[in-house]
């Protein structure tokens, strides 16, 4: 009997990063890393400012929904943690960079 | 938004508990009315039932395309129908809404089925909230990569 070996099948990213990486734009290619963590640190305070909202709204009995107010709080929660991953990423390079031998 | 694509099963899951939450919303309405054989618009009560779809955010060919290879965006709630079933008829000749042969129409409603419907929307409800923490666990435990 044959048997097919198994093949690990890459994901596939649609449409987000990979796309806007491979892309020859001029536009793109200047985008700044900078440019990139303050914009990814605004959708982050956008969640927290959703899910802030959605709490009041819930207290004021503007949200019929339960649900709502959690998964946006849930939502704020794991963005911030992905946030602190990302600057202790960038605090750790940081210190490696400072403790070279000059 | 960058960081929006790790979110798409919990929004996926959430439009899912918000029409569950409607179903049960329905259902209960249906039991509250069990009884009832007066509406504004006349005749008993009517069963009413939620209508669900797959929803689908494809506006543009481009995206109709790439939709062929991602998962949806959860469901959507087309609309409240209601059971055309024949009201049910119970000899109750005192009641002011009997007929002259003393019938008196009462809405199509099983309350056993609407318990049993009642119970499928409660564990629905749980099998959504059971998507949403195993996908919160799968982003921070990929948080932990590395550590």
């Amino acid at each position: 009997m044959k048997v097919d070996s198994l093949l690990l099948s890459p994901v596939k990213l649609q449409n987000t990063i990979m796309d806007s990486n491979n892309v020859k734009d001029p536009n793109e290619q200047k985008l700044k890393f900078s440019d990139v963590l303050s914009n990814a640190l605004n959708d982050v305070n956008q969640l927290q400012l959703n899910a802030q909202r959605s709490s009041v709204d819930l207290a004021a009995g503007k949200i019929q929904d339960i649900s709502e107010a959690v998964i946006a709080t849930e939502k704020a929660t794991i963005a911030l943690q992905l946030t602190m991953q990302v600057r202790n990423k960038i605090v750790d390079a940081y210190q490696e960079v400072m403790r070279m031998q000059v | 938004m960058i960081i929006m694509g790790i979110f798409n099963a919990i929004d996926a899951a959430a439009s899912g508990m918000s029409a569950e939450r409607l179903r049960m919303d329905v259902i209960s309405n249906n039991i509250a009315n069990a009884n009832s054989s007066r509406t504004a618009e006349g005749g008993p009560y009517r069963r009413q039932m939620v209508v669900f779809e797959a929803r689908a955010n494809a506006s543009s060919f481009a995206q109709i395309m790439a939709q062929q290879q991602s998962a949806g965006s959860g469901v959507r709630v087309t609309g409240i129908m209601k059971d055309q079933s024949a009201p049910r008829l119970v000899y109750d000749p005192n009641h002011p809404d009997a007929n002259k042969e003393g019938y008196r129409e009462m809405p199509n409603i099983n309350i056993i089925s609407e318990m049993v419907d009642m119970m499928t929307a409660t564990r629905a409800y749980e099998a959504n909230v059971t998507a949403v923490n195993a996908a919160k666990n799968m982003a921070l435990k990929a948080l932990e990569i590395g550590q």
